[in-house]
Order: structure tokens, then C-alpha cells, then sequence
């Protein structure tokens, strides 16, 4: 077996948010409604402290992709819509999601409305059953009559919603989630089994983001994890795993610290 | 590919990153097979397996003015991811966040489609100017019609070209050869308001007029002074990757800037300088590094014996140093530095005497490898020239100067140009091009001294006030391409009347902005990186770079390339009616580099245009099809130390004190028939005599008194913005939070907890921002990272045009978020021409919404005090503010009551309003001002020194 983790690198991230648009691109996730992000990669931010003496806490959060990951132990359909590939990632099989969304409630990263429950992200978003996956290119109301066209318009002339989407093929997940499914990042499955790394980890410009085996010693995560005293987060409240903790056994880690002067 | 086009390891080029074209294949891995690190590739190759039918195609994205060379993935025609170009050593194949957002500019629904006009003959903020779509023909054929009447009536100077976002590729063509052919001078650039002033401390000590290059790939302590390279504006990506090398090596990194920005967070020291201070924080560290004996022996020079004589307050004679590659240290010292002590300038900046000494010291130990990046916030206010120079001259000081670790200029490239247009301009033009430039440029108050010359530079914003005044004369027709001064303009109300006072407007734009408005015909525009040809030129990390921008897919709507297909266009049709100047020599002179083909359409013409412009890249590419694969070309590198003594100044070495500036501001005395004095007096500097050649401190000129407008206001650039237009992307506002401090979907104004408490305002509150000249909506976040008496808030946000995303309701006008430039006055630093927009030029009142509309009958009109106060200076201002449309009557009286000035005797709309007094002729004493508004009578005194 294998396990694939990301080793994030505080210290270079810039928290410039390249990770989380790009991700919306190669994914084809729509914009935020109903209390679901379907921000496959976001961020959790808090600043704390005192000026001029200032505590700014950060960190790029997406699927931890987790050993015991309770929304594969939850899924409550046989056989599971969400599993674990050989690789280790929790993958989905949007064919077999009957969208209870007990996942969501399962993960602890996660929220089933990420406004009532005043958190800053959920790893897994839900598509509503009776609404279009991508309101917006959907839309057919124009500003300006005969001037400017709707996304409906533009979705249209593209050929396909988005207009910009990302087309691949071979994977048992969608490119783009029909109605009643949930989501979340599979770690771009469909560029790891063709040796291209994820696109956050390729588009992040300081090059913050390492995907590897941590079960092959010589991988560049196994290195920086044995350089470096990694965290991994216990929730998405911000909080951290204690040593020793396992939690669900979280595959994202981070190290060095955001701040220069922590 | 050829040498120059790749991305070759050049000698003596230690610890860059070299990117090569991936060709690893992926064929032997399967879905089943795990992959291990180094099965991936290094990058992706060219066709990504997986994806459907795809290909990366290389253009040039200009979300800011880095320019990246970039390339876009086309999937079935259609665009769907962005990354650097994987040649590029200034990115290192990456980009930032901005450069992934053109995607949603590409695509947003609400692009203009076709062109349009204006069926409603009102114009004015909020009034729907009720467009209908036209032909090309019907659009192009009006505009050549209105501009045939200003040739008819010898009036060409009455046009007036408004640049905005521009590519070099094809500029030439819409800002020179169009205008200069019609005949008129008024090509007026959008540059004022980003930048110049800090172009001038450069110019004025180092000869250069340009922006910097920084070695950060050697630099070992990074000086981040009023600039946020992570976030904005410039070298984005280089500066993500580049900077946590440098903390990797061990180097050090300081930010100098008000709020915490994202380099401070990231910095061993965050300096945060109270607003409008930093000249005094430069001459204080100048002092330090004199008196501890830490200048560059081998770039300055050292005295005689070698006995440091800078003591503090002590005079030092000249004859006791001998200077090596600068000119002017001992003047410097005994003009500006001698008293400039670490303890005088903490009670000015708000930091320790010790913090400032050991800022110096930091400085110092790295040096020459200190790298003091100077940015905008440094020095856009009112006097930030001096501050521009005073921080500049640290880098001469320290050695840092073209030097490796430091900072430099850019390597030259080679970049065709258009043939002369000389042989096709007529009588009516070249008359019309001798008529004085719009923008009071080279007026006594406007000296911008870009490259010596007065009125060598543009004063963009005052393009405005000077149409509402006709002065020089009157504007009748505006083609504004890829510029919204109604939404980055400052005090945006002054462009709103004067967009509403000229009779024809034609804006070139892809969406309905806020400018289009006003607009009589409006054009859409092609996108500038994915929808039209071009090409830029720019440099980062050591190397200059030409990139091509290309069609990278079909344009889904009736879109032209704004600089090169619109002008060819009205170039016909002013031909149909007579005047074919213009396209004689666009059809004749412009010709195709490879064919000699002239060309017989607006595509052609652009094409060939842009390849001109290319010409040698692509030669040096191996030819244009393969410069479209490859898409950009490397010149270069930067070599150190060759300008050294030889630089483009008046002594030819750097000057502490300058020579250079001393001509400058004596040419432009010269042209007014007045002293040097009286014109750094009028335009409100405080420097005279041999100061003003010496990079010296500058009190901060501040707008709005503290008794009125308590905060001082700190702008930033969001690290989302591609300049003012990413208003319109859903993603701008979903990752508004990686702009620290910021939250999504909302525009929070950032206060200290201290000033919440003493508000009693609370976090989401929503507050109305008052300035001297406007006032916003906006939302209450406290926030640690900015010091009491600070206010700051992002620019990008506050459109009240453009979208449904950007807008609440575009139909009425309503913006979502708050433009910062609403708050800002339209005021100068007067020497560069740039606008003022950082330093604290101003103060804000943060007034709670619900307490406004309680606001006691007292408060309906009030007269502040005036400022400045005491003053030997020929203007003064004052404001009033009026809770009401109302008659107001503003005099000034002298001490024995008589009546020495009429200043205002008009009706006033509601709101603040900042009135301007003309002190001139006035003798010292004291003077009252009384306003008078129906019942309501106040006085505020004013003492005149002379």
C-alpha cells in the first residue's frame, strides 16, 4: 500500500490564494450558495495579538485525505461512493452518491452550512437536488438588452458549463457534479495516475505544496516530515492536533510557521 | 527554440532556478500504479495527459504591471487555466493569483457584446444612459464625424486621447501616430496615478526614470519600504518564490509600511511607520549609518585621514572627503542630516529611537547586498518626492546601487518601432500639436519633472479639474480606451461633472464601467490577453523579456483589439469624409516584417503592427510561428556596477546632492519668470534654498483637520485586483480573506481595537467613512495590524457600474463595497505629477450609519479649522461640511474687520467640501473666516506668517 500526503511549507506560502482559484478552475467548482463553498482548496485566517506585536495565523486547508476517514466509514451506500484508491486518496464515485450528506456531518473538517455553523470552510460541499450545479452560467437575465449577454448566453456559445471548464476523462467522479451530490477535493486524482501533480501544487508559485508517498522513506514528504516537527489540524475551527493525537489521521501537514518572527 | 529564447543557466548566475520543458512521459503510469515523487513530472508537458484535446498557448497577462509572460490551456477552443510561461526566469513559470482571475474577465457575461450608444441625451452618475447596440460601422462612422468637426474648426487640440491599461505592441498606433496625425497634444497616460513619484527619487539621485530592479535572489537584507511585493505591484511571482529562499538563506527582510501587509508578516522586523512619516525615518537611518562610520567606503568614498567627522550637529567641511562614484555626502550631512537623529524622528514616526538604530544597523551589516525596495506608499503624497529621494539615497549610501544583492535597471531590449509619421501630418496638425496639454503639466503649479524636464510628465488626474475650468480651454471629444477614471481616478466626483460636461465620449472597454456612464458610443474591446494580438516588454529577476499577447481563442462576441483595430477603423471612415492622412500612413508604412505586405483590414494592421513591435524576438525565436509557440524571449542579464560614475546625471555620479534636480527646478522658474523659492512655496513644499536639493524630510501635508477628520487613511492594492477590473469575478470576492484583514464577500474598513472601544463600534457594523471630499459605505473589522488613529482599507471594490457581480444593482447605481478613491482628494505631489494617494494625506471621520441619521440639528453645517494653520504659504484650504443642499457664504476678515477676501458666495450640496484660500498678497497677522449658512454663523481664526 501507499499513502499519499501533502506537506504544506508555512513559511513559503505567501497566503497569496492561487492554490484555491486555481482549484476552482481545474475542478469546474461553482461560486458559494447556501451555506456550501464548494472550494475544494481554501483557507482558514485568524489574526490575534496586540499592535504592534500581532499573531496572524494561516493555512491553506483542503480534503486531509484521511486514513480513517470517517466519511468513507460513514458512506452509507453499498458499495461506498466514497473510498480509499490504492494511493491513498479518498476518491468519490459521484454514480453511487445518493446525497444524505452524512459525510459531511462525519468529517470533521467539515460543515453542512458553513454560515449557521460560523466556520471558516468545509472540505466537503453539497450540490442541492433541485438546482442547476453552476447557477450562474445558468443565468439568463442580461444588464445591459442586446448589449451584453447572460452566463446562459455565454455558457451556451462555449459549448459547455463553465464555459471554462476543464475537460478530462477516465474517472469515476464528474467533471462537473450533477444535483444531489457532495463534493470535495480528490487530490486531482485524474493528473496523479497520469505522474502530473495536483494543479494547486503545481500553480502554488512559491512551491509551499509537496505531494509524495509516506511510505516511501526516500519521498520528498518523508523528508520533510523527518526535518521538520509537522502540525496537522484537528478541525476546522483552526484548531491543532496535540502530539501524540491522531485524530482521523489527517494526510495534510504543515510546516515552518506563516510569520517570520514566530 | 533558440539560446536567447530559452531559459539558459547564464554564467555567473548563482542560485536561480532554470525551468525546462518537461518531456517526461506519463504513459508508464497507470491508474492502479502508486506514483512516487519523482515520478512526477517536473512540469507538465505541453499536451496535459488526461485532458481533452489541449495545448498551452503563450501570451502576456497585464492584471498588473509586472506583465507576466504566461500561457493559457485551450480545451476544445476554449480557455480553461493559466500558468507562467515556462521559459520565464522573471516568474519562474508561475502566477499569482490575478494571473488565474483573467479567466473569469474572459468570460464574464457581462461584456459589452457590440457597440453601443447612448439613446439618453442627460448624462450624470446614477442616469441610465439607455444604450442600444449599433454596428462597427454606425460607431466608427459617429466618431470620425465628430472628429471631422474639430478639424473643421481648426479646433484638433479639443481631442483628447485617455490612456489606460496599455500594451507596448501596439500603443504606438492609438497614443502617438493618432493623435499626432489629427493634431492634437492631448495623449494623456493613466501613469500619474500609480506611480512616478517614485520614479523621482531614482531620477534625482541615480539618473534613471524607471522603476527598479532587485536582486532578491543575492539579496541578503530586503528592505520592503511602502510596498507589498507579495501581494501587488511589482515582480508578484518572483517575489513569492524568491523571498522565502532569502529567508531560507538566512537573509533578512524589514517592511516599513503603516499596516500589517503581506511582506511584514513575513518580515524579522515590521516597521509600522505612522502614515506620511517615512522621510524622516530615511534621514534618521541616513544619520545613523553617517555617524557609525557605515557607509560603502568603496561607492562613496571616506574622508582624508579616514576619521569619521559625521558627529551628530556638528557641520563637516567638504574638503575633508573625497567622494569616489557620489557626489554631494558632506552637503547632504550639513544641509538635512546632522540633527536627523534616531530620538528626533521617533516622536514623528511612532517608533523607538533603538527600533530606528537598529533598522540602520540591520541595514548596514547586509550591505551592499541590502536591497531598499521603494514603493508607492513611501512617497505618493503630497511632498513625497523628497521622501522619494530621501529613501532612494540609501541605497547610493549603503552601495546597494547597481550593484548584486541590490538594486538596478532593467536590461535593454530590442523593440521595433513605427515609421516616422512626419510626411503625413498636414498644416491643421502640426498647428494643433503646438497647443498646450490639457493636464496643466509644466503649468508653476504642476512642474512634473519627469527627466528634468518641466512638465515632462503627465499629471493625469488633473485632467479633470482642467476640463471643469477649460483651462487651458475647453475638451469636445475623448476617445478613453481601457480607463475608468470615474472608478481610479481620485475625488471621482470631480471626473463625474467632468465626464458629464463634454459633448461626445467614446469609450473602448469590455464592460459598462463606470466611465461608459458617460460615454456617447461605447466599444468593446477585445481582451487584452487572450483575445487579440500584441506584445509587451518588462523584466524581473536580473533578465528584461518581450512577450507576445495572442489570440489564444476565437472571441465569443463582436469585440475589436482597442489600440490597433479601432483606430484603423476610424482612420477609414475620417478618410471616407475627406481627411485620409491617418490611413494613408497606417496603410502605407506599416507592413508586415517577414512579407513587406501592407495591410488591407483592421486585423491586418494590427497584426502587423504588433509584429513590428516583436520583430527581433521573434527573430531571435526562430520566427513568428515559432515565437506563438514559444511566446516570449530573454535579454540579458543585468551586469552590476558598469553605471558607476557614468550615470545619466547632471555630475555623473549619484548626488546626495543633486545638480541634476537644481537645473530642473531652475529651468522651471525660468519658464514662470520666478524664483526657485516661490515655486517650491506654491507648490507647497516647505524646503527652500539649498534643502530642496538635498533628499531631505518633509512634514506630511495633511487634508482635513484631526478635529474633523480624527484617522489618518492608509490605501492598499488588494493582492486580487488586476488593477481596478477584477470587480466583476465571483473569485475576487470568495478569496477576499487572503488579503490580510480582509474578509469575503464584504469591504471592511480595519480600525484598532483601542478606536473601536472609544467609537463603541463592533465588528460587521456598518459605517459611513467621511473625507474632505466624500464618503463611503463600509463595513467595521478590528484589527490588530494597524496602529491607533489608523484607518485602511483595500482598493478594488466600490464599483458602482461594470456587473451584476460588481454592483448591488447596476441600474441604480448601487455599489457593492466602497471605492477608496471616492474618499480621496484630488491633491499632488507636485513635482513628480503623481497623484497623492498614500502618506496620510488625509484624515477620515468614521461615523456610525444609524447615528448619522440622528445626528442632532447642531451638526447640520460645520466650519473646520483651516489648514495649514499658522501658514507663510500663498493657499490654504477649509473645510465645510453641510448636512443639506444649502446657500453658503465663506469671507475672510483681518484684524481690524475689514473684509480682505470674498471666498465662496454659492449654494453647496450636501456632503464635505474642501474649499481652497488664496492667501496671496495677504500681510502676516491674523485673520477671521466666517461662514454664514441661513441662521448658522462660525468663524475659525487664521494667522498669516510672512
Amino acid at each position: 500500500m501507499a499513502q499519499l500526503a501533502m506537506v504544506i511549507d508555512l513559511r513559503k506560502c505567501a497566503g497569496c490564494g492561487a492554490c484555491g482559484i486555481a482549484c476552482k478552475m481545474e475542478n469546474n467548482t461553482p461560486d458559494r450558495r447556501g451555506g456550501q463553498t464548494f472550494n475544494w482548496a481554501d483557507f482558514f485566517v485568524e489574526t490575534g495579538g496586540s499592535f504592534p506585536n500581532v499573531e496572524f495565523t494561516f493555512f491553506p486547508v483542503l480534503c486531509n485525505h484521511c486514513s480513517d476517514a470517517p466519511c468513507v466509514t460513514m458512506c452509507p451506500v453499498n458499495p461506498k461512493a466514497l473510498s480509499k484508491t490504492p494511493e491513498g486518496i479518498t476518491i468519490k464515485d459521484d454514480s453511487r452518491c445518493i446525497g444524505c450528506r452524512i459525510c459531511q456531518s462525519a468529517c470533521p473538517y467539515s460543515a453542512r452550512d458553513v454560515d449557521t455553523d460560523e466556520v471558516q470552510y468545509s472540505v466537503i460541499s453539497y450540490n442541492e437536488a433541485s438546482a442547476p450545479t453552476h447557477p450562474f452560467w445558468e443565468d439568463t437575465s442580461v444588464l445591459i438588452s442586446g448589449c451584453t449577454s447572460s452566463g446562459k448566453d455565454v455558457s451556451t456559445k462555449a459549448g459547455v458549463t463553465p464555459p471554462n471548464m476543464n475537460a478530462y476523462e477516465g474517472t469515476p467522479y464528474d467533471t462537473v457534479r450533477r444535483p444531489n451530490v457532495v463534493e470535495k477535493c480528490i487530490l486531482c486524482h485524474h493528473r496523479i495516475k497520469e505522474g502530473d501533480r495536483p494543479w494547486c501544487v503545481q500553480s502554488c508559485p512559491s512551491g509551499a505544496r509537496v505531494v509524495g508517498d509516506l511510505d516511501d522513506p526516500s519521498s520528498e514528504v518523508s523528508r520533510l516530515l523527518s526535518q521538520h516537527q509537522a502540525k496537522r489540524l484537528k478541525n476546522n475551527h483552526g484548531e491543532l492536533l496535540a502530539p501524540g493525537d491522531p485524530g482521523v489521521r489527517p494526510n495534510v501537514y504543515y510546516i515552518n510557521e506563516f510569520m517570520t518572527t514566530k | 527554440m533558440t539560446e536567447t529564447a530559452s531559459a539558459r543557466p547564464k554564467k555567473g548566475m548563482k542560485r536561480r532556478t532554470f525551468l525546462v520543458t518537461g518531456a517526461l512521459s506519463a504513459a508508464a503510469l497507470s491508474v492502479m500504479k502508486v506514483p512516487r515523487l519523482h515520478a512526477f513530472k517536473k512540469v507538465d508537458s505541453q499536451r496535459l495527459a488526461g485532458y481533452v484535446q489541449g495545448a498551452w498557448v503563450p501570451t502576456t497577462c497585464q492584471g498588473c504591471t509586472t506583465w507576466c509572460a504566461v500561457e493559457v490551456f485551450v480545451q476544445d477552443g476554449r480557455a480553461s487555466h493559466v500558468r507562467g510561461n515556462q521559459h520565464s526566469q522573471a516568474n519562474y513559470g508561475h502566477v499569482c493569483p490575478k494571473g488565474h482571475l483573467l479567466i473569469q474577465q474572459l468570460y464574464d457575461p457581462d461584456r459589452v457584446k457590440v457597440p453601443m450608444k447612448r439613446t439618453n441625451t442627460r448624462k450624470g452618475k446614477g442616469v441610465d444612459p439607455q444604450f442600444v447596440p449599433i454596428t462597427w460601422d454606425e460607431a466608427t462612422d459617429t466618431i470620425a464625424t465628430k472628429l471631422m468637426e474639430l478639424r473643421a474648426a481648426d479646433e484638433t487640440h479639443k481631442f483628447l486621447f485617455l490612456r489606460g491599461r496599455y500594451s507596448n505592441g501596439l500603443n504606438s498606433v492609438i497614443y502617438d501616430s493618432f493623435p499626432k496625425l489629427f493634431g492634437s497634444p492631448n495623449n494623456v497616460s493613466h501613469s500619474a496615478v500609480c506611480a512616478e513619484a517614485e520614479k523621482f527619487g531614482p531620477y534625482y539621485t541615480e539618473g534613471q526614470w524607471s522603476y527598479r530592479q532587485y536582486d532578491l535572489t543575492a539579496t541578503e537584507c530586503l528592505v520592503l519600504w511602502g510596498t507589498d511585493p507579495l501581494s501587488a505591484n511589482r515582480h508578484v511571482p518572483f517575489a513569492i518564490k524568491a523571498i522565502p529562499e532569502l529567508l531560507e538563506r538566512g537573509g533578512k527582510m524589514i517592511t516599513i509600511d503603516p499596516r500589517l501587509s503581506s511582506t511584514a508578516l513575513k518580515s524579522h522586523r515590521w516597521a509600522p511607520v505612522t502614515p506620511g512619516q517615512d522621510g524622516a525615518l530615511a534621514s534618521a537611518i541616513a544619520h545613523v549609518i553617517l555617524t557609525e562610520g557605515r557607509w560603502s567606503k568603496q561607492f562613496v568614498g571616506d574622508f582624508n585621514d579616514g576619521v569619521n567627522r559625521f558627529v551628530t550637529d556638528q557641520l563637516v567641511s567638504e574638503d575633508t572627503f573625497t567622494e569616489n562614484h557620489s557626489s554631494g555626502l558632506v552637503k547632504w550631512w550639513n544641509i538635512e542630516l546632522k540633527d536627523k537623529t534616531p530620538a528626533w524622528a521617533s516622536v514623528l514616526t511612532g517608533l523607538t529611537a533603538a527600533e530606528i538604530i537598529s533598522i540602520a544597523r540591520m541595514m548596514a551589516d547586509a550591505a551592499p547586498r541590502t536591497c531598499i525596495w521603494l514603493g508607492p506608499g513611501a512617497c505618493m503624497s503630497p511632498r513625497g518626492s523628497y521622501t522619494s529621494m530621501a529613501i532612494h539615497a540609501l541605497n547610493g549610501l549603503l552601495g546597494s546601487a547597481d550593484s548584486e544583492g541590490g538594486i538596478f535597471y532593467k536590461p535593454k531590449v530590442s523593440k521595433g518601432s513605427l515609421p516616422s509619421i512626419s510626411a503625413y501630418q498636414d498644416e491643421t496638425a502640426t498647428t494643433g500639436l503646438k497647443q498646450k496639454k490639457i493636464d496643466q503639466r509644466g503649468t508653476l503649479l504642476f512642474p512634473a519633472l519627469k527627466e528634468g524636464k518641466s512638465g515632462g510628465g503627465v499629471v493625469s488626474n488633473r485632467t479633470a479639474q482642467a476640463i471643469l475650468d477649460e483651462d487651458p480651454y475647453d475638451i469636445k471629444v475623448i476617445i478613453a480606451n481601457w480607463v475608468n477614471y470615474n472608478y481610479s481616478g481620485y475625488q471621482t466626483e470631480l471626473w463625474d461633472r467632468a465626464m458629464e460636461k463634454v459633448p461626445f465620449l467614446v469609450h473602448i472597454t469590455t464592460n459598462a464601467s463606470e466611465m461608459s456612464q458617460f460615454a456617447d458610443i461605447v466599444l468593446p474591446a477585445a481582451h487584452h490577453a487572450t483575445e487579440r494580438y500584441s506584445g509587451s516588454d518588462n523584466a524581473g529577476n536580473r533578465i528584461s523579456f518581450v512577450s507576445i499577447q495572442q489570440p489564444v481563442v476565437e472571441p465569443l462576441w463582436d469585440v475589436r483589439s482597442c489600440e490597433g483595430e479601432v483606430p484603423w477603423l476610424i482612420a477609414e471612415k475620417l478618410r471616407d469624409k475627406g481627411f485620409s492622412n491617418i490611413y494613408d500612413y497606417f496603410s502605407s508604412e506599416i507592413k508586415d516584417p517577414d512579407t513587406g505586405a501592407t495591410p488591407t483590414n483592421s486585423a491586418e494592421f494590427a497584426l502587423y503592427t504588433a509584429k513590428i513591435f516583436l520583430q527581433d524576438a521573434y527573430t531571435r525565436a526562430g520566427g513568428w510561428d515559432t515565437f506563438k509557440q514559444v511566446g516570449m524571449t530573454s535579454y540579458g542579464p543585468a551586469e552590476f556596477g558598469k553605471t558607476w560614475s557614468n550615470l545619466k546625471t547632471a555630475t555623473g555620479k549619484f548626488e546626495f546632492y543633486s545638480e541634476t534636480l537644481k537645473a530642473a527646478l531652475q529651468s522651471h522658474a525660468d519658464k514662470h519668470a520666478t524664483t526657485i523659492n516661490d515655486v517650491l512655496s506654491q507648490c507647497s513644499l516647505l524646503a527652500m534654498d539649498d534643502m530642496a536639493f538635498v533628499p531631505h524630510y518633509e512634514p506630511p501635508l495633511r487634508i482635513g483637520s484631526k478635529a474633523g477628520f480624527p484617522m489618518d487613511f492608509v490605501d492598499y492594492k488588494s493582492r486580487l485586483n488586476r488593477e481596478g477590473r477584477a470587480g466583476n469575478c465571483s473569485w475576487y470576492y470568495e478569496f477576499k480573506k487572503v488579503d490580510p484583514g480582509d474578509v469575503r464577500w464584504d469591504d471592511v474598513i480595519k480600525i484598532n481595537p483601542q478606536d473601536a472601544a472609544s467609537l463603541n463600534l463592533n465588528n460587521g457594523d456598518v459605517v459611513t467613512v467621511n473625507s474632505p471630499t466624500g464618503s463611503v459605505k463600509a463595513t467595521i473589522r478590528i484589527w490588530p495590524g494597524i496602529a491607533p488613529g489608523v484607518a485602511t482599507k483595500s482598493f478594488g471594490q466600490g464599483h458602482w457600474a461594470v456587473g451584476k457581480i460588481a454592483t448591488i444593482d447596476y441600474h441604480g447605481a448601487k455599489a457593492r463595497g466602497a471605492n477608496n478613491n471616492d474618499l480621496m482628494p484630488a491633491e499632488y505631489d507636485r513635482l513628480s505629477g503623481s497623484s497623492a494617494r498614500n502618506g496620510g494625506f488625509f484624515g477620515v471621520r468614521i461615523d456610525p450609519v444609524t447615528s448619522v441619521a440622528a445626528a442632532p440639528k447642531a451638526a447640520d453645517f460645520d466650519l473646520l479649522p483651516v489648514y495649514p494653520n499658522p501658514t507663510a504659504m500663498p493657499r490654504a484650504s477649509v473645510t465645510v461640511y453641510l448636512s443639506k443642499p444649502a446657500p453658503v457664504r465663506l469671507e475672510l476678515f483681518n484684524n481690524l474687520g475689514a473684509k480682505v477676501r470674498e471666498v465662496v458666495d454659492t449654494q453647496l450640496n450636501n456632503g464635505t467640501h474642501t474649499i481652497p484660500l488664496d492667501l496671496s498678497q495677504l500681510p502676516a497677522g491674523l485673520y477671521l473666516l466666517r461662514m454664514r449658512s441661513g441662521e448658522f454663523v462660525k468663524s475659525q481664526k487664521l494667522i498669516i506668517q510672512r
